[in-house]
């Protein structure tokens, strides 16, 4: 599963299979919480890790986003409940997952909706030098460079 | 047999069986015999390849070191009541009364190890097609964007330039006429003419909008939205807050993908307001377009085939190396919202060439 979804596989999987157990009182949770982060602040996360990986690691991050929206997506089916912001909370949660806390703030403000009600999505913090110019991650196929995961 | 290595053998979890520079096997373990259904005087001297029928098996001859030894690699063993088993299997070289032997360890496949195997593997198909499928769409997308300059260009060049040499001839000829009757016939030809003239104008325009050309992205979207307004009466706000000015290729993309939005606005969404924004993110541009209309099940609209247009926003946006959101459900609208580098990191074929128009 690695080459799918990446070095991080275990996390993402463990992260959809946990989709189907929300209740229709988390996903209501999730909801507000993904409603209340500013849009910029989403799309500077998205922005950051596109512009911060390879493209097979980018595959890997979209087929996580991928398969985790269409898990959520068929949650708020079964529970009836259905708003957008929900699977795309989940879907940016996998995203951030697949590409690993080194990305800084926007693993937190991607994962931040769904780890209202999976709070170990917030238990892996971001080290503390990303704050700095450069950071060097091992990447699936190498080492590679990353640029600061801060957003201004 | 020195009785070490058939106590170290007999010891194994897995099957093992060793086997001679022929091919032959020379002893095998309780639970090889139990494995392949034999007793461990039927699987003497009996050549390997026929537990693995049809495998191509090489026998290691030396202790070379090879890297491809102590390896698992897939195989099919077959019982002795012909019932095939999947396992994993690994060469080991040996010496054994000072020859060379190989030591053939064999691992039984679970169930739901097996069926992990066949998810893994139809998996990887399902990537590499999804990266001929991508890579497709990509050069059909670059493929229009030529045509699309071609069909420009050709229509500036030779269309507009012979129709336009008609519309002067006649008028030159209807200097000379006289006759009233043939001096109406020729203004109706003047007035086709005209008309053949001003269609194919805005032929170009719709191809290559004059105002991108100039750099006024937002100026084109006004006035694809002004004519959407005239045509369905959707009311529209346009909020560019873009201060760097894209380059051609880039305003080209946006332009294309806000469009393609609209007009997905225009024929399903019977929206009455639409909101574009272009806002700077990040070096580069995060467009939006969001509409108040009835939205859609994702569920059910993406499970089936002909939303090219939703695809090709997507591709688009990703080629260009940035990213793209597309999220609606029944009474909420829909939301298009996709981000692309200000940088040119990729080649939209036949923009930055002189208009056509």
């Amino acid at each position: 599963m690695e080459h799918i979804f990446g070095r991080d596989h275990y996390r993402v999987i463990a992260l959809i299979a946990r989709i189907a157990d929300i209740s229709p009182e988390e996903a209501g949770q999730v909801t507000t919480a993904w409603k209340r982060t500013s849009p910029a602040d989403r799309a500077k996360a998205w922005t950051e890790l596109v512009r911060t990986t390879t493209e097979t690691e980018r595959y890997q991050i979209l087929a996580a986003a991928s398969l985790a929206r269409r898990e959520a997506l068929a949650a708020a089916h079964r529970m009836q409940r259905m708003d957008w912001a929900f699977w795309a909370a989940a879907s940016d949660a996998a995203a951030a997952v697949a590409a690993g806390p080194e990305i800084g703030n926007p693993y937190q403000t991607l994962t931040a909706p769904l780890a209202t009600v999976m709070p170990s999505l917030a238990g892996r913090q971001a080290p503390a030098d990303t704050s700095a110019a450069d950071v060097t991650t091992a990447g699936r196929g190498g080492a590679r460079t990353r640029k600061s995961a801060s957003t201004p | 047999m020195n009785n070490p290595i058939r106590e170290l053998s007999d010891a194994f979890p897995d099957a093992v069986v060793i086997v001679d520079s022929q091919g032959k096997t020379i002893a095998a373990n309780a639970q090889a015999a139990s494995l392949f259904g034999y007793n461990e005087r039927e699987l003497t001297n009996m050549p390997v390849k026929a537990l693995f029928p049809g495998q191509l098996l090489t026998v290691p001859r030396q202790r070379s070191g090879r890297e491809d030894t102590g390896r698992y690699f897939e195989v099919v063993g077959t019982r002795s009541d012909s019932t095939r088993f999947p396992a994993v299997a690994a060469w080991m070289p040996v010496l054994v009364d000072h020859f060379v032997a190989a030591v053939l360890t064999i691992r039984v496949i679970a169930e739901s190890q097996s069926a992990q195997f066949v998810l893994s593997r139809g998996l990887e198909t399902l990537i590499w097609e999804g990266q001929d499928r991508q890579a497709l769409l990509r050069y059909l997308i670059r493929a229009r964007e030529e045509e699309r300059a071609r069909i420009a260009a050709d229509i500036h060049d030779d269309a507009i330039q012979v129709i336009s040499a008609a519309s002067l001839r006649a008028q030159q000829l209807g200097l000379q006429l006289r006759d009233p009757i043939a001096r109406q016939v020729l203004g109706k030809l003047q007035e086709t003419l005209n008309l053949s003239l001003d269609r194919l104008r805005q032929l170009i325009f719709d191809l290559r909008p004059p105002d991108l050309e100039s750099g006024r992205l937002a100026a084109a979207l006004r006035a694809y939205l002004e004519e959407m307004r005239s045509d369905s009466g959707i009311v529209y706000k346009l909020n560019d807050k873009m201060t760097a000015q894209a380059p051609d290729p880039v305003a080209l993309l946006i332009y294309r993908n806000v469009r393609e939005a609209l007009t997905n606005v225009r024929k399903h969404a019977r929206a009455r307001t639409v909101t574009v924004e272009l806002l700077d993110i990040e070096d580069g541009c995060l467009a939006r377009v969001v509409d108040d209309g009835v939205g859609y099940d994702p569920a059910e609209v993406e499970a089936r085939p002909g939303h090219l247009g939703l695809v090709l926003i997507k591709e688009r946006a990703e080629l260009a190396g940035g990213w793209c959101r597309i999220e609606s459900c029944p009474g909420a609208g829909t939301t298009v919202e996709f981000w692309v580098p200000l940088a040119e990191s990729f080649a939209e074929p036949g923009a930055g060439r002189g208009r056509a128009g």
